[in-house]
């Protein structure tokens, strides 16, 4: 009965973490190699895990975040096998080593606890898309897991005065060194109710990379439950 | 009939036939000219990697005797016998090339074929015209190529050198002192030393070439040595041509290629493997700048060169520890090895950049190239004519592009209010790279070349807007909403539509249905019905099928329909 499933097996732990398939991930836990994971993503584990919602560090860093319903992120500790996945979307695993990355706030599945972290707010575009774009901003040597509705694309913003234009609903993250600005594309036209349905962009400029997903479905499915 | 391909065209050779023994008939010639017809037995690299399979009027045949030259047949002026399932793993490819053995050039070439046979039926061919080509030596007819299965390609793309730059392109070793005509390859088979260089007719292969010593290959005399096959029609050299209609059921769907680019020019050369980055390159795509994208799917992201040149690199380090993950502050955080110097497929390299170099948009230099499944990148700057796209389904722009609401005219407003549902579109004009997708979809560029094609409404999302649209209604009892929209396309460019996961392409026979609400898309050409079923008795049990509302499709075979797991 088992054989048509055995292919699904997990495969050997190689890496503190690792993707199993395109959608999940599997984490190698350990005792003082802590992780933070959005809340409600664990679909499995196997070992002595243990999950603290809203732990303390996580309030002082992500103050911005508390609007009242509590930081998105749970500290897991423990040893085991962690298995992570956001409602079937593409997970994506960067090795930091001592680079950094901007994510967009929904996009964050997990990263190592003991990585340099911080919230902000994207600057003159708080707010604009509705759902007010908060970004973390992680660097430090470890690792980071992303999340993506469809295999993304990742876009060189080639280093000049030249901007890249990105649909902030389709945005996963960014190099935190690019220059961010917001475009409001308002022409007499989408004034009237007749807009080309691209109203707004994010233009990035500098030397670095941005992170987009085939999709423009940017809903916080894993916040929805609460 | 035989299936007619068109330059670019692609299909499953499962689709044409059964058979995996095939009889591969070239037929090429030209006032005062010679041909030398090879098939190159290519890896998975697209390299010439085993000299034993470069299938020429020296070796006429590989070890295993998968690939055989057969000579001047039936109206062919070379022939080949392929036996599909025979070829050995690491031949991937096994590519068709035609050769001018001395003076003159490809466009004094008359018109020609390539052509597939089984069971001694055409099934397929490939004609091509010397018009197509101008001062090239070589021309590349036609690929057989595996992904997933084994498929047919009609590649017909000329290239400037001879034999001997062909060769070399395909990473096969060339001896000097050699006239261009007779590449002195080294086979490792039979230890063959060409001690004949021209062939007298390219028709026939020399019988007098064969090497002096060990098991030199022997041209192969015309009717092969039967072999047994199992359950796959009888390999039989095809009558003169004599068209046989195959059954309808097995005619096969080509849709459109995908990565030809648009306009008629050359189409560059197959990349060689991409070098790992990194890398010097070995061999520099012949006379062309950027390798284009493999066959129907993008390669693996290769990043264009200058990314990401800041940052140095820490220096080589610990490289991750195999085996259970690392110790706390165990070296899994460690400086690890250069990001940039990771090579191609490596699945996973350290640093931000390395982690995301699967991602790598891809180099193009075409108007429309797909990115990956589910993305699609149109340089508007190529072909200079606007995109209209679904309303909001850019994801991403570089360059100067503006945005501007299209109305969807008369006819548009017409289907909005019986409908409800417009479409709702956009211009996109100016200079630069628009990236398209919309609610991860799967997205297939369709190249119009003067066909047309329906497509529905809900499944359009971006075309160029030198292709004629109209809006046609499908009426029929039972469909909700009372009509069915669907757009049809014709003329010259590229469609993008997008499907709920991966579609399938169905021939039309005679008895083709489709659900209204999971068709996609079809070929312009087949009618189309409404059938309702109605039963007597459908109504004498308690419940519907739900499934009492179908398309029939209609058309001469040739025709397909494109239906998404995905019922609106």
């Amino acid at each position: 009965m088992n054989q048509p499933l055995a292919g699904f097996a997990p495969a050997p732990v190689t890496a503190r973490m690792e993707n199993h398939g395109n959608h999940m991930l599997k984490v190698a836990m350990q005792t003082g190699n802590d992780l933070l994971a959005r809340v409600g993503s664990m679909v499995a584990y196997e070992g002595f895990v243990q999950y603290e919602p809203n732990p303390p560090a996580v309030r002082q860093i992500a103050k911005d975040w508390l609007t009242g319903e509590g930081a998105p992120l749970m500290k897991c500790s423990g040893d085991g096998l962690l298995y992570l996945a956001d409602y079937g979307a593409n997970v994506v695993v960067i090795n930091l080593n001592g680079d950094g990355i901007s994510v967009n706030a929904t996009n964050l599945l997990a990263f190592d606890a003991h990585l340099t972290w911080g919230v902000e707010r994207v600057k003159g575009l708080a707010k604009f898309a509705g759902q007010g774009l908060w970004n973390t901003k992680i660097s430090g040597q470890g690792w980071v897991a992303l999340t993506s509705r469809g295999k993304p694309i990742v876009v060189d913003c080639g280093g000049g005065d030249d901007e890249t234009y990105v649909d902030p609903d389709a945005l996963v993250a960014w190099s935190p060194n690019l220059k961010v600005k917001g475009k409001r594309s308002f022409r007499a036209q989408s004034l009237i109710g007749r807009g080309s349905g691209e109203a707004y962009q994010m233009a990035f400029s500098g030397q670095g990379i941005v992170v987009v997903q085939p999709s423009e479905d940017s809903t916080d499915r894993l916040r929805v439950r609460g | 009939m035989a299936r007619e391909f068109q330059r670019g065209h692609k299909a499953r050779i499962s689709d044409l036939t059964a058979g995996t023994d095939l009889y591969v008939g070239v037929q090429i010639s030209g006032p005062g000219l010679t041909f030398d017809i090879s098939c190159f037995g290519l890896d998975a690299d697209e390299r010439l990697s085993d000299d034993r399979y470069f299938i020429f009027y020296n070796q006429p045949k590989s070890p295993e005797e998968s690939v055989q030259l057969l000579g001047a047949q039936a109206g062919d002026t070379e022939s080949f016998r392929v036996t599909l399932d025979r070829i050995p793993q690491q031949i991937r490819k096994l590519s068709f090339t035609a050769t001018l053995d001395g003076a003159g050039q490809m466009s004094q070439v008359g018109p020609g074929y390539i052509r597939i046979v089984a069971g001694g039926e055409e099934v397929a061919r490939y004609p091509f015209s010397g018009s197509e080509f101008s001062t090239e030596r070589a021309v590349m007819l036609g690929d057989f190529y595996f992904k997933d299965v084994w498929r047919f390609a009609a590649v017909g793309q000329g290239f400037d050198g001879g034999l001997d730059a062909l060769l070399k392109n395909f990473g096969g070793e060339v001896a000097e002192d050699e006239p261009a005509a007779a590449p002195p390859q080294q086979p490792a088979a039979g230890g063959a030393a060409p001690g004949f260089a021209p062939p007298a007719q390219a028709a026939a292969p020399p019988a007098f070439g064969a090497p002096g010593g060990g098991p030199a290959p022997v041209p192969a005399p015309a009717p092969p040595a039967p072999v047994p096959q199992p359950a796959a029609p009888g390999f039989t050299p095809p009558p003169a041509p004599a068209p046989a209609a195959p059954p309808v059921h097995t005619a096969p769907t080509i849709v459109a290629p995908l990565h030809t680019p648009p306009g008629g020019s050359p189409v560059p050369p197959p990349a060689p493997a991409p070098a790992p980055f990194g890398q010097p390159g070995q061999q520099p795509p012949y006379g062309q700048p950027a390798p284009p994208p493999g066959y129907g799917q993008p390669p693996a992201p290769q990043a264009p060169p200058g990314y990401g040149q800041p940052a140095p690199p820490p220096g080589y380090g610990h490289q991750p520890p195999p085996g259970q993950p690392p110790a706390p502050q165990a070296p899994y955080g460690a400086p690890q090895g250069a990001p940039h110097g990771a090579p191609q497929g490596a699945p996973q390299g350290p640093g931000v950049l390395g982690a995301l170099q699967q991602f790598k948009e891809t180099p193009t230099g075409q108007r429309w190239t797909q990115q990956n499944k589910k993305l699609v990148r149109a340089d508007l700057g190529i072909g200079g004519q606007p995109v209209l796209a679904r309303q909001g389904s850019m994801v991403l722009y570089q360059g100067k592009v503006d945005f501007s609401y299209k109305g969807a005219g008369f006819s548009g407003r017409i289907v909005g209010n019986a409908t409800g549902q417009e479409m709702q579109l956009m211009r996109c004009t100016g200079q630069g790279q628009v990236f398209f997708a919309e609610n991860s979809t799967m997205l297939h560029p369709i190249e119009l070349q003067g066909d047309a094609v329906c497509v529905s409404a809900e499944n359009v999302l971006a075309f160029d807007e030198g292709l004629q649209y109209e809006v046609r209604r499908i009426e029929g009892h039972g469909i909700p909403g009372g009509a069915l929209f669907t757009m049809q396309f014709q003329g010259t460019g590229t469609i993008v539509v997008k499907t709920h996961g991966v579609p399938v392409v169905l021939p039309v026979t005679p008895t083709t249905f489709a659900d209204c609400n999971a068709v996609v898309a079809w070929s312009a050409a087949s009618q189309v019905v409404v059938s309702s079923q109605v039963r007597m008795r459908r109504n004498s049990y308690p419940g519907d099928t739900g499934e009492s509302v179908n398309l029939q499709f209609r058309g001469a075979p040739g025709n397909f329909i494109v239906v998404q797991p995905y019922e609106i």
